[in-house]
C-alpha cells in the first residue's frame, strides 16, 4: 500500500492510489471518481489544529477589533471619519508605509550580494555566514535597540569619533529616519537573507556560464538569466520585511523623534494611553486593509512567480 | 494496515483539537466564592491585624521597575507576612484594565494611576473608596483629589539641568527652558504615550499664565512653544529613556519626573533639580472597579499609608511619601530630589479643566507626539 505522501496530501495522483482504485472499482461497480471523494477529504483533517488555533486566537479577535470599530461608543463609522479627516492619522500612516518599504529597499541591497555569496562558497563558510545572520535573532531586540542608541547618539562614540578624527559636528544618526531605517534593517535582515538565499540555492549554476557561451556579457546575464530566476526569494522576501516593518513600535520610539513615530505608536496611544478603543481598532484594520490591498498589488506584480513557497519554477 | 493507522491517527488529532475546545471554554468559567464581611474594627494606617487574610491572594498592578519593587519591598510584602495574605506584582496598562473591567474578570486589586485617570474613570473603570475603611488623617493636606483614590506617591514634574552646563548661572524659572539663548543645548520633555496635562501646563506658567485660568486655546499655546524650540527640543517616549538623555548628556536639561532625575544623579551624572517653579503631580492608589475582594484591597491601602511603610518606600524609591509622619532616612543626593522639601513653589493641576476637556488635550497630544 502506498505511503501517504507529497502527492497525495496535494491532491495528485499517484501511482499506488491509482493501482488501489482499479482494484476499489471491483467492488459494487463504483466508480473511480466516488472512490476518490472520501480519499481526498481525509488529509484535511490535518489541519484541524491549526484551524482551531486561528480561529481562536486570530479569527475571533479580527472580528471582535472590526465590530468594536464599528460600534465604540455607538454603531456607525464615526471611527472612521475620524480616521481620514484627522491629518495626523494619515501622515503616520504614509510615514508607517514608506518608513518600511525604505527598509525592505535597504535590506534587499544588503541580503542580495550576501545571499549570493551564500552560494558559492564552501560549506563551512557558508554555515558561518548563516550563523551571522542567525546570532542576532537570538538576541532580545530591545537590547540591540538600545545599544544602537548608546552608539548613534550625540553624545556616543561614533560622533564622537566624527568630531575628534574630522572635526564634524554631531551629526543626526539618532532621531532621524536613518537611525530609524538602521535600526529596523538590522533586525528585519535575516527575513530578507533566508527566503533569497533558498532561491538562489536553487538556481543552477551552470546557466551563467551557458548565456556566457551564447554571447550575454555577465552584466546582461545577470539581468536576463539570474536575476529573473531568484525573483522568488526577491518577491517572498521583500513581503515579510516589508510587513514586519510596518508593525515596528520599539525602534522609531527609541532611535526616531516624534517626527519618526510610526501606526503602532498611533494605536498604542489610542488603545491604552487615551482609552479610545473605536478609534484604536479603526486604526488597526485600516492598516490590514490597506496591507492587504499592498500585497494584491504585489501579488499582481509577481504573477507566476510563486510567493511563498520558495521553489524556483 | 497503514491506511488504518493513519485514520485513527487523524481521528485522535480531531479528537485532541476538541478537547482543546472545550477545556478552553470551561477556564473561563471559575467563579470565586463571595467574600464575607471581616470585622476589621477602626483602621488605623500601617496596621493590619495578624492572619486576617489568610488565603487572599492580592495583585498590585504599577508601572515597574525600582519604583514597584520598593513599594513592594516597603508596603505589599510586609503586609502579606502580616496578614496572611499572597501579594503578587503586575505591570499597569490602562487598556488593560479597561478590557478587564469590561469583561468583569478583575484580576488587579490595587493600581497605581495617574490622578487624571482616576478623575476620569471614577465609578467606571475605579472603585469609589469607602474612606471608614482606610485610615487618612495622615496623609498630605489636599492630596485626594477625587472619591477614587488615595495618594500614591508625591513627585513632580522639574525642570533637571546639567551642572557642567549651567552650573554657575542655573535656570531659575519655567521661562528658562524655552529661552534657548540665556541656555543652549537640547532639551527633553515628554512625548510619551500617555497624555501629560502638566507638561501643557509647565509652557503656560512659562508665559505667567495662573494654571487655573486655563482655556482650551492655550493647550495650542502650549505646544506651540515647545515646537518653536525646533531642533532644540528632544523627546522621551519612557521615564527610563528620560533618563539615559540627562545622563549621556544628551539633553542639558530636561523636563522629567524627579525620580528620574534623582536616577540621573545618583548614577553620578552631574544633574540637578530647578525648584523655582515646578509641577506638583500625585499618583493615585485606585481599585479598579469590580475588584474581588474590596475589604483586602482597603485594608492593603491602609497598611501602605502607614508612617513607616512610607518612609521606607522613599528611601527605595526617592518618591516622597505620603504620611506627613514619614521620616525617611536619605543621603545628600536624595534629599536635593526630595519634592516634599518644595511644596511652597510647586504648582498644583487644575484637574477639573483637564478632566472636562480631555478630548481636545488627547488630539492636541497625538499630534505633538507624532510630529504634526
Amino acid at each position: 500500500m502506498g505511503r501517504l505522501g507529497y502527492r497525495q496530501l496535494t491532491g495528485m495522483p499517484d501511482i499506488s492510489t491509482l493501482r488501489d482504485r482499479s482494484k476499489g472499482s471491483g467492488r459494487g461497480g463504483a466508480t473511480a471518481k466516488q472512490v476518490r471523494e472520501p480519499k481526498n477529504w481525509r488529509p484535511f483533517l490535518l489541519l484541524i489544529p491549526a484551524f482551531v488555533v486561528v480561529s481562536f486566537f486570530f479569527l475571533a479577535p479580527l472580528i471582535d477589533v472590526f465590530y468594536r470599530s464599528i460600534s465604540d461608543p455607538t454603531l456607525g463609522v464615526q471611527n472612521y471619519v475620524w480616521l481620514f479627516t484627522t491629518p495626523t492619522n494619515m501622515v503616520v500612516a504614509f510615514r508607517t508605509f514608506a518608513t518600511s518599504l525604505l527598509v525592505t529597499v535597504v535590506c534587499l541591497l544588503i541580503a542580495y550580494p550576501y545571499a549570493y555569496l551564500m552560494t558559492v562558497v564552501s560549506d563551512r563558510t557558508r554555515n558561518m555566514l548563516q550563523l551571522f545572520i542567525m546570532l542576532p535573532l537570538w538576541t532580545s531586540i530591545l537590547v540591540r535597540t538600545l545599544a544602537w542608541l548608546v552608539l548613534l547618539q550625540d553624545t556616543g562614540p561614533i560622533n564622537g569619533l566624527l568630531e575628534a578624527v574630522f572635526g564634524i559636528g554631531p551629526l543626526p544618526l539618532i532621531r532621524s529616519t536613518f537611525g530609524v531605517a538602521l535600526g529596523m534593517s538590522q533586525v528585519l535582515l535575516p527575513f530578507m537573507v533566508l527566503p533569497i538565499y533558498s532561491a538562489l540555492a536553487k538556481i543552477d549554476k551552470r546557466l551563467l556560464p551557458a548565456a556566457a557561451n551564447l554571447g550575454a556579457r555577465p552584466v546582461t546575464a545577470f539581468f536576463t538569466v539570474y536575476l529573473p530566476l531568484s525573483r522568488p526569494g526577491i518577491f517572498a522576501g521583500s513581503v515579510t520585511v516589508f510587513i514586519l516593518g510596518l508593525g515596528f513600535y520599539i525602534i522609531p520610539a527609541l532611535l526616531g523623534s516624534s517626527k519618526e513615530i510610526m501606526m503602532s505608536a498611533l494605536m498604542y496611544q489610542q488603545i491604552s494611553g487615551f482609552l479610545m478603543w473605536g478609534h484604536g481598532t479603526a486604526l488597526g484594520i485600516f492598516m490590514l486593509a490597506t496591507t492587504i490591498v499592498v500585497l494584491a498589488l504585489v501579488g499582481r506584480a509577481s504573477k507566476g512567480t510563486n510567493l511563498f513557497a520558495g521553489r524556483g519554477k | 494496515m497503514r491506511n488504518h493507522n493513519l485514520k485513527r491517527q487523524l481521528n485522535a488529532i480531531a479528537l485532541g483539537g476538541v478537547a482543546t475546545i472545550l477545556m478552553a471554554g470551561c477556564a473561563g468559567g471559575t467563579e470565586t466564592p463571595p467574600v464575607a464581611d471581616r470585622d476589621l474594627g477602626t483602621p488605623v494606617a500601617g496596621v493590619v491585624a495578624d492572619g486576617v487574610f489568610d488565603g487572599v491572594t492580592l495583585t498590585y498592578a504599577a508601572s515597574g521597575g525600582i519604583f514597584q519593587d520598593g513599594q513592594r519591598d516597603a508596603a505589599w510584602d510586609p503586609f502579606a507576612k502580616i496578614s496572611g495574605a499572597t501579594f503578587l506584582q503586575d505591570a499597569f496598562d490602562a487598556g488593560k484594565l479597561k478590557a478587564m473591567v469590561d469583561s468583569g474578570n478583575v484580576t488587579w486589586d490595587v493600581t497605581n494611576a495617574t490622578q487624571f485617570d482616576t478623575a476620569r474613570g471614577c465609578g467606571t473603570l475605579y472603585e469609589e473608596y469607602d474612606y471608614s475603611q482606610v485610615d487618612i488623617s495622615r496623609v498630605p493636606e489636599g492630596t485626594i483629589t477625587d472619591k477614587c483614590m488615595v495618594p500614591n506617591i508625591l513627585y513632580g514634574l522639574v525642570l533637571a539641568y546639567n551642572t557642567d552646563a549651567f552650573g554657575d548661572n542655573p535656570p531659575t524659572s519655567a521661562a528658562d527652558f524655552f529661552d534657548t539663548k540665556k541656555f543652549p543645548g537640547k532639551r527633553t520633555v515628554s512625548q510619551s504615550p500617555y497624555v501629560d496635562p502638566q507638561t501643557v501646563e509647565f509652557a503656560l506658567a512659562a508665559d505667567g499664565k495662573n494654571v487655573n485660568d486655563v482655556t482650551v486655546a492655550d493647550i495650542d499655546v502650549a505646544f506651540d512653544k515647545y515646537r518653536a524650540l525646533g531642533d532644540d527640543v528632544i523627546g522621551w517616549t519612557s521615564g527610563s529613556q528620560a533618563q539615559q538623555q540627562l545622563e549621556s548628556g544628551e539633553a542639558v536639561m530636561g523636563l522629567v519626573w524627579s525620580g528620574r532625575g534623582y536616577g540621573a544623579a545618583a548614577a553620578g551624572a552631574p544633574v540637578a533639580p530647578m525648584w523655582d517653579e515646578w509641577m506638583i503631580m500625585v499618583d493615585s492608589t485606585a481599585i479598579p472597579k469590580g475588584v474581588k475582594d474590596p475589604q483586602a484591597a482597603f485594608a492593603a491601602v491602609n497598611f501602605y499609608l502607614g508612617a513607616e511603610q512610607q518612609a521606607r518606600m522613599t528611601e527605595l524609591t526617592s518618591y516622597g511619601p505620603v504620611n506627613v509622619d514619614a521620616k525617611p532616612k536619605v543621603d545628600a543626593t536624595l534629599e536635593t530630589w526630595l519634592t516634599t522639601e518644595h511644596l511652597k513653589t510647586g504648582i498644583a493641576p487644575n484637574i477639573d479643566f483637564w478632566v472636562e476637556n480631555y478630548d481636545a488635550l488627547s488630539a492636541a497630544w497625538a499630534g505633538w507626539v507624532t510630529g504634526s
